[in-house]
């Protein structure tokens, strides 16, 4: 489900902008590097929670005000290299800041024993993953398809030129998409942080991997971040579980064949 | 003849955009497609240079079927298009991408170990052509750099470069001046002499003065077709067409 | 249509210019090797193993119009089947590399094949994966060492002619020798017709069906091309360092080699040089240095990607006009 939440930021980004940005996966570090700082300062794991996507959004802000507001218009090679120079930046102030050692929270007391769901015992911090992950989806959903602002915003997809000749402020939408989507990432962080820890590094292992969820599902299209990442999250573990050695190319072939199948993924446009 | 369509229906999903379109043109003959927008004009005008594919009919080109054949087969035999938007290589000069269209045309694309401007059959070719074209004061200069007027030029140039059978000119003289206009017409004339020509324009002027023929287009249906000075008179084509142009 | 969108901007053309800045380049080059020490002249060798898969990125981005991301991987394939060549089947290296070669324009040729269809920012998510895909497979095969790479590569052997390859002096000079083999290849091909067809595609593909090019085969000709030239590169790297990991496969090498080109100038060939060198020797002089080199690579990448258009070569040819309208005033 994790999956699900950074590559639903990334495909807002990507279907707003159509920049693909690669320093996605250092703002998810980054977010669970917050969340870090906030549950040592505080100890209050829902702090965290809430904190750590607001603080991550707010970069993302400033990193759209700062960067992205001038490549809009350049040629893709040049907003990918440019979001590749911030991996570099985005690893390097972790570095600074907290240190190369790898860090660990821990859940809250009321999630931190198991749950039995159909006769198999389920680690409640896990399902309440899924519990965020589906929340955030309904969210995303209704906030896209049923409020006015969520109108405003598939038009400027649509047809920028449109929107603004109908006084849609599409830049400010941007903005605040950007942002939106930087805190999807930072709320990702957050939530893995309990089970799988945080350590520099953590950025490039769900980079690629969302990528290929954003590819599969079709770029822009939330429900096929939704969809894109069950698939891939499912043949990831089980692969792993079943066969080890072949899980990750298996996924690859996943994303291959649906490209070759439908060039613009599964919901594409 | 050159080239027919037979019986040529396309649709967009639900919308029929071209049906039932029977045409026919002639040798060394100047062709005007004229109608209100959306008419179906460009797609008519895609479906030959082979961008899009039609759902029913037949495209003959002398005397050969060519339904299957891709935008850049139809090229190689002769049917050359120029485009409505300005459609060049921005970074090269206006010597270049005439030396480059003819390079298609001698098939020497592939060669390793000559320069094109060493080639001194190829150079004085396309001195040739930019002088038809009236750009000779400008062969060194870079497309993205002319005037909309000459890129115009140069776009049928290129055209031109190809040797082709069939020249297609999607609206020579949308966007510009007067005086460019002017030019562009005595361009066209000229060519007009050597080449079978297709023309799709909203300006009738423009098609009055180049046009021997004249198809009318509306809504996706032949309504009209013959000399330009029977359109002038036909009660039909004026309220279809030219009525609504005149107010 | 949307043919504006993927196309790269401000690509450098100027025959005259490459060749007098590859001169310089290779003459320094030269310089250094005679006069430095051992690890000047391995450096020396390095980074013209870089400017070759630098290169090799320049040709697809400037020629082709596409961006790989994935590029590392054809490092990879070189590198790895020279391995192969070398140790399992006993192989003499040199023709390894040569067999490399071809290996690399095969595999090319057949991803071409089914990814050159895809456009700008599909064109980079897909050799992205694929390169990783790649990476992967390197990471977790047994037969290719896995994370721990394989080590024991040797050098081609001529001896018989009195010359030591294992020299770092002499296989300075070899790698150099393949750069400027290469480096004159791929001048050859962009001055050639075919070349300005590349050159042509990347700036109006509609325009070049419609004059009857055959746009597509044109993109696999480039990116066969391409990836023959970085598997070279690949095969020369673990030589020079008698060692291959699965770190080479990475991605981040691909972004790396592309910001070379965009610091040294894109489309220029030997602005690729030029680019590899600055870059690597950016990176090993901050390395020395500071700790957080990283922060500030990014951030100059960062700068070179916003406000250098043309790069390194952008701003030789505006210095080199300055000059000449000075001398003209004389």
């Amino acid at each position: 489900m994790t999956l699900f939440l950074l590559s639903a930021g990334l495909t807002i980004i990507f279907g707003l902008m159509k920049i693909v940005n690669l320093a996605h996966g250092s703002l998810y570090m980054i977010g669970a590097y917050i969340g870090l700082s906030i549950w040592t300062i505080s100890t209050s794991f829902w702090l965290a929670l809430i904190l750590a996507p607001l603080f991550t959004a707010l970069i993302g802000y400033l990193l759209y005000q700062v960067l992205f507001r001038h490549i809009q218009i350049a040629d893709p090679m040049r907003q990918v290299l440019l979001t590749f120079g911030l991996i570099y930046i985005g690893l390097d102030s972790v570095r600074l800041f907290w240190g190369t050692m790898s860090h660990s929270i821990s859940a809250p007391n009321i999630l931190s024993n198991s749950i039995i769901v159909l006769g198999e015992s389920y680690p409640s911090y896990r399902l309440f993953v899924i519990f965020i992950g589906i929340l955030i989806a309904a969210l995303l959903y209704i906030f896209l398809e049923k409020t006015k602002i969520g109108a405003k915003v598939r038009a400027s997809v649509d047809d920028p030129e449109m929107a603004k000749l109908l006084r849609i402020d599409t830049d400010k939408i941007l903005i605040y998409m950007f942002a939106l989507g930087c805190g999807l990432a930072g709320l990702a962080g957050i939530t893995v942080a309990p089970i799988l820890g945080v350590e520099p590094g953590m950025d490039m292992e769900v980079l690629v991997l969302t990528l290929i969820v954003v590819v599969v599902g079709g770029p822009g299209s939330l429900k096929g971040a939704l969809i894109g990442s069950l698939l891939i999250g499912f043949v990831d573990s089980y692969g792993k579980v079943y066969i080890p050695e072949i899980a990750q190319i298996i996924i690859y072939a996943v994303m291959a064949v649906t490209l070759l199948l439908k060039p613009n993924g599964l919901y594409g446009r | 003849m050159i080239l027919e369509l037979k019986k040529l229906s396309k649709s967009f999903g639900s919308i029929k955009v071209l049906k039932n379109i029977n045409l026919k043109i002639d040798n060394n003959e100047c062709v005007g497609i004229i109608g209100p927008n959306g008419a179906g004009k460009s797609t008519l005008f895609n479906v030959i240079a082979g961008h899009l594919k039609h759902d029913i009919g037949d495209v003959i080109y002398k005397n050969i079927n060519i339904n299957n054949k891709s935008n850049e087969q139809r090229a190689r035999f002769g049917i050359v298009q120029s485009f409505q938007k300005n459609s060049m290589f921005p970074e090269m000069t206006v010597l270049e991408s005439i030396m480059l269209a003819i390079s298609h045309r001698l098939n020497i694309t592939f060669q390793l170990f000559t320069n094109l401007n060493s080639n001194i059959r190829i150079l004085n070719e396309a001195f040739e052509i930019i002088k038809n074209i009236g750009l000779d004061k400008y062969s060194n200069s870079r497309s993205d750099a002319l005037s909309y007027g000459l890129q115009r030029q140069l776009e049928i140039g290129i055209a031109i470069a190809c040797s082709p059978t069939l020249l297609l000119l999607d609206e020579p003289t949308a966007g510009m001046s007067p005086l460019e206009t002017k030019n562009i017409i005595r361009l066209i004339k000229n060519l007009s002499k050597n080449y079978t020509i297709v023309i799709v324009e909203h300006d009738m002027e423009v098609i009055y003065n180049l046009a021997h023929r004249i198809y009318v287009l509306d809504r996706g249906k032949i309504i009209f077709n013959g000399e330009s000075e029977e359109i002038k008179n036909s009660k039909l084509v004026q309220d279809k067409y030219l009525g609504i142009e005149n107010v | 249509m949307d043919y504006m969108e993927d196309k790269m901007k401000a690509v450098n053309y100027n025959p005259r210019l490459r060749l007098h800045l590859f001169i310089v380049l290779v003459v320094s080059a030269l310089i250094s090797i005679f006069f430095g020490g051992y690890f000047t002249r391995f450096f020396i060798a390095e980074i013209a193993i870089l400017s070759i898969f630098a290169m090799s990125l320049d040709f697809l981005a400037a020629r082709g119009g596409l961006v790989s991301l994935g590029h590392a991987m054809f490092l990879g394939i070189g590198a790895y089947s020279t391995t192969i060549f070398i140790l399992n089947l006993g192989i003499s290296p040199f023709i390894a590399t040569i067999l490399s070669l071809l290996i690399g324009c095969f595999i090319g040729l057949l991803i071409s094949y089914f990814i050159v269809v895809l456009n700008g920012i599909f064109f980079i998510m897909v050799t992205l994966a694929l390169g990783e895909m790649f990476h992967a497979w390197v990471f977790t095969s047994e037969l290719l060492g896995g994370s721990d790479g394989i080590s024991g590569i040797i050098r081609p052997d001529i001896s018989f002619m009195g010359i030591d390859m294992n020299d770092p002096f002499i296989f300075a000079i070899y790698s150099l020798l393949w750069m400027s083999l290469i480096y004159f290849i791929l001048s050859r091909i962009t001055d050639s017709p075919l070349g300005r067809n590349l050159d042509a595609l990347r700036q109006n593909h509609m325009r070049l069906s419609a004059i009857g090019g055959y746009a597509k085969v044109y993109k696999i000709i480039a990116f066969t091309i391409s990836s023959g030239v970085a598997s070279i590169a690949g095969s020369l790297y673990v030589q020079l360092n008698g060692f291959i990991s699965p770190e080479l496969t990475h991605w981040t090498v691909s972004g790396e080699g592309l910001i070379m080109i965009i610091v040294g100038g894109i489309g220029s060939i030997s602005g690729a040089i030029l680019g590899a060198s600055v870059v690597y020797i950016l990176q090993h002089e901050l390395s020395n240095f500071i700790s957080w080199w990283m922060l500030i690579v990014g951030l100059l990448f960062i700068l070179v990607v916003l406000f250098m258009q043309d790069g390194l070569w952008g701003l030789i040819e505006k210095l080199r006009l300055r000059l000449l309208k000075g001398k003209n005033k004389i």
